[in-house]
């Protein structure tokens, strides 16, 4: 490290750079995924890796995989940042030394990969059914162990560690296929699936698909919907967090430039976005430009308070950076993203919500979304739901997707839950894939609902 | 350095296939009509497979300079994992002729100086410039790439191919009183000329003012005509249920070949023999070579897509289906998709017509229930185009399918994608 350190000094004398930033991962992991017990893939890995960035009011990127290759890594980057010659601004700030480790409470890899084998068979034995026709299990783990310098002094040394387990099934009956899945996943070691109810998760999952098979496909049209707490998840994840990333600001491709300090959401909401949440999927110290990682609050009480930022846009727009430049891996140039996304709980209760509905829907679970953030419109699935008609839910209903304008959903808000909850984690594209988390409690709005009545 | 890791894996009692790689690819990014972001990476890598007393092990290092002691390890590694693994093996391809398939490596790319690359991506920011006016926002990327690659198994297989490719991209957002924003992408597997980025920045624009003037449609039910990168969203709903894996763990809708799926007009062909075509390849990532797969004839299912693997679960024959690079093992993916011309002149349609929609990842693949928002759509009526947005297109894939009125007799790319306008019955919502 000290070579690299000292060719990095050199070239930028030599041309002429006036920041640069150097990270160098390793990442061991094991992945194992079963199909019908049958296991398809078995892999254990590490992987070394180096990427360069220089500044010269343009940025130069460079990255090898082969570390051999770093020097010349290090050099291309210059080069072509010399090349670039821009006028944009970047946060410097001060020099940054620290060693952070999430440490687990039980390291994975102290685990025989025979174990992870084990809860890989277990899981696939318990998913069996009569009318289950697939059943598909997925673990992976990797410990990602980084170290960050750059030209202001910086020197940060991480090590976080992820987990990841899911599984689905499909189900077959009554003329239809359907299919349900779970997933669980943190910055965490084995504890984490140490802590799941594996009897109960997986028995959810059957009956779900199960009863899906015989459930209707949704009315068409606006409706009244209360999200349950992981729709609530993705819906402020695509509809806000998207338009909140700076870049997008920047780039003149968010409908919410320019409202910092205006009312864009009905007054009880407040959203916050938390890389330093404990355990949580989304979960980092730093971020890849350096930047620790911290709280912020998006909309407070209603108002758009903030924006997500990295170390350009803080400085194009004057805020303060806000550790949000993550890259997906050594070989990628870090962009502005989502960590830990969700709603702040409201006061109420879950029946009081269910009540209130004349007419609507009650929607469950995430399907993925996405957002069209100049327009302002977004999508986004939820795995079912059911029919409210005057105060109670009845029917089941299926393949349920939604859409609306970001700025109308947000003020049609008309109750916002108890219940938090913060669980659900996955890995949100944007060129580039990082692992999210998001959640809230119930939320009662109105959307469009595309169904096939 | 293969050599010295097929002498290695000749040495042991197993099966081995060898999967290498090496590549660069240079690319640009321009936000608000600048150049702001270049870079230029490199990777390399070999993947490796072991067949050990019926299992399977997978291992991969990356860059291709290693100490034979390095190279020792990789392949004690995998053996291990074979015998510990469970994953069944079913045998590697046996060595058969190749296609030969023109187009796919330009010289051009390759030994383009990346000072000249960099130059090409500001003259692209500097036209952007000249076409922008007051209320737009113009952003894109240029990206080149090339890549040299091998597979090599103990039955004899040794192939060596390499690559080029070109993309770009132009995206454009209009404000005003309201928003509107438009995109363009196109990929090849060679240099293109400046109009080429020319017309991408154009096509967005022009998308744009559309979009910028579109805005809910009334809710419609009956005849709509899919563009292109609409129907790829609906077909994809198909295509999910033609991959062999999906066949074989009971996740398909299909169980063998056979079932009507459409009218007798619909073609559905993957093929990677196509010319200069951007998913094209003379052989698949175990080295069966690449085919013209009839996957729907008539409207029936004829084929899946199948790699060794699974074709051999399936009783079956490969269609040289096995996509990867080195650091996966070979999974069933798709080369170029050609939806075949129809008779029909859908060129002059006037009626519904939906563009873009987005959101596809939340149709179920297995009951094919789709609703997509519109990211722009148009009502032409009298020659006149009314541009609408946000609406939802519902549907179901499979009857959607199953009911095609008409398919176009001109045929459109999009990156690999190749199809003409279809029209079928859906909703707006």
């Amino acid at each position: 490290m000290e070579g690299l350190l000292r060719t990095a000094e050199e070239l930028a004398g030599r041309y002429g750079i006036s920041y640069y930033e150097i990270r160098v991962t390793r990442v061991t992991a094991s992945h194992l995924s079963m199909q019908n017990g049958q296991l398809e893939e078995l892999g254990m890995n590490t992987e070394v890796g180096i990427g360069v960035r220089a500044f010269n009011g343009a940025w130069g990127f460079s990255s090898a995989n082969d570390m051999s290759r770093a020097g010349d890594a290090i050099e291309a980057a210059m080069k072509i940042a010399k090349l670039s010659r821009g006028d944009s601004k970047i946060y410097l700030g001060d020099p940054v030394k620290d060693r952070a480790e999430i440490r687990p409470k039980k390291s994975f890899l102290d685990l025989d990969i025979e174990d992870k084998l084990a809860l890989v068979k277990e899981i696939d034995s318990l998913l069996r059914g009569g009318d289950i026709s697939n059943r598909s299990v997925y673990y992976g783990d990797g410990l990602k162990e980084s170290f960050y310098f750059n030209s202001l002094g910086s020197e940060i040394e991480t090590v976080v560690p992820r987990l990841r387990l899911s599984f689905s099934v499909t189900a077959r009956g009554n003329g239809e296929m359907q299919s349900y899945w779970k997933s669980f996943g943190g910055t965490a070691g084995w504890e984490l699936v140490e802590r799941i109810d594996l009897n109960r998760w997986t028995a959810f999952v059957r009956e779900k698909a199960i009863s899906l098979l015989h459930a209707q496909s949704p009315p068409s049209g606006e409706f009244p919907v209360i999200m349950d707490p992981e729709l609530t998840g993705v819906f402020i994840h695509e509809a806000l967090g998207h338009a909140v990333e700076a870049d997008s600001v920047k780039n003149g491709d968010s409908i919410l430039a320019g409202k910092l300090g205006e009312r864009i959401a009905v007054e009880g909401l407040t959203v916050v976005d938390d890389p330093t949440l404990p355990g949580k999927f989304g979960s980092y110290v730093y971020d890849d430009e350096g930047i620790k990682a911290r709280r912020v609050e998006i909309i407070k009480n209603g108002v758009l308070v903030n924006y997500l930022t990295d170390r350009e846009t803080s400085a194009l727009l004057g805020l303060e950076p806000n550790g949000h430049g993550r890259a997906q891996g050594y070989s990628y140039q870090p962009l502005v993203r989502m960590s830990n996304t969700y709603v702040e709980p409201g006061d109420w209760s879950f029946e009081e919500m269910v009540e209130e509905v004349k007419n609507g829907l009650y929607m469950i679970g995430d399907k993925g979304g996405e957002v069209d953030t100049a327009n302002g419109t977004f999508t986004f699935g939820a795995k079912e739901g059911y029919i409210i008609e005057n105060g109670e839910i009845k029917a089941q209903v299926r393949d349920v997707a939604l859409s609306g304008w970001i700025l109308n959903v947000l003020r049609n808000i008309r109750a916002i839950g108890d219940d938090l909850r913060i669980e659900f984690p996955g890995y949100c594209g944007k060129g580039q894939w990082v692992p999210v988390d998001d959640g809230g409690p119930h939320v009662l709005t109105r959307a469009l609902v595309g169904g096939l009545r | 350095m293969i050599d010295e890791l097929i002498g290695i894996l000749e040495r042991e009692n197993v099966e081995w296939e060898i999967y290498w790689e090496k590549g660069r690819g240079g690319s640009f990014r321009i936000e608000r009509e600048r150049l702001e972001r270049s870079q230029r990476k490199f990777h390399s890598g070999i993947g490796l497979r072991v067949g050990y007393n019926g299992k399977l092990g997978f291992s991969y290092i990356t860059g291709l300079n290693h100490e034979r002691k390095a190279l020792e390890e990789l392949v004690k590694r995998t053996v291990k994992l074979a015998r510990v693994s469970e994953v069944p093996f079913s045998g590697f391809p046996t060595p058969s002729r190749v296609p030969r398939v023109d187009g796919l490596y330009d010289r051009r790319i390759d030994e383009i100086p990346f000072e000249e690359a960099h130059s090409l991506a500001g003259e692209f920011a500097a036209k952007m410039r000249e076409l922008k006016y007051d209320s737009l926002t113009l952003s894109g990327s240029i990206a080149l790439a090339v890549s040299n690659y091998g597979i090599a198994n103990s039955n004899g297989i040794f192939f060596e191919g390499r690559g080029t490719g070109m993309s770009v991209s132009a995206y454009a957002v209009k404000r005003g009183e309201r928003t509107g924003s438009g995109s363009y992408y196109q990929a090849y597997r060679s240099l293109q000329p400046f109009e080429e980025l020319e017309g991408a920045i154009q096509k967005a624009v022009e998308e744009a003012e559309l979009s910028y003037r579109a805005g809910k449609a009334e809710p419609y039910s009956g005849e709509i005509l899919l563009e292109p990168e609409a129907f790829r969203a609906i077909l994809g709903i198909l295509l999910e249920n033609l991959f062999g894996d999906g066949v074989y763990y009971g996740r398909s809708r299909f169980s063998k070949p056979g079932e009507d799926v459409a009218p007798e007009g619909l073609e559905v062909i993957d093929d990677a023999t196509i010319p200069a075509g951007v998913g094209s390849f003379p052989f698949d990532g175990e080295g069966n070579p690449g085919e013209r797969t009839v996957l729907v004839e008539d409207g029936v299912i004829r084929s899946f897509l199948l790699d060794e693997t699974y074709a051999r679960f399936l009783n079956m024959e490969s269609t040289g289906n096995a996509v990867r690079d080195f650091r996966t093992m070979p999974h069933i993916g798709t080369s170029n998709v050609v939806v075949g011309a129809g008779r029909d002149n859908l060129e002059e349609f006037e009626g519904v017509v939906v563009k873009k929609v987005f959101g596809e990842h939340t149709a179920n693949p297995v009951s094919g229930d789709f609703s997509l928002t519109v990211e722009l759509g148009y009502l032409v009526r009298g020659g006149e185009v009314i541009p609408f947005r946000d609406n939802m297109l519902v549907g179901n894939a499979f009857e959607f399918l199953r009911a095609l009125n008409a398919i176009g007799r001109k045929v459109y790319r999009k990156g690999s994608f190749y199809s003409p306008r279809v029209l079928g019955i859906a909703r707006l919502v």
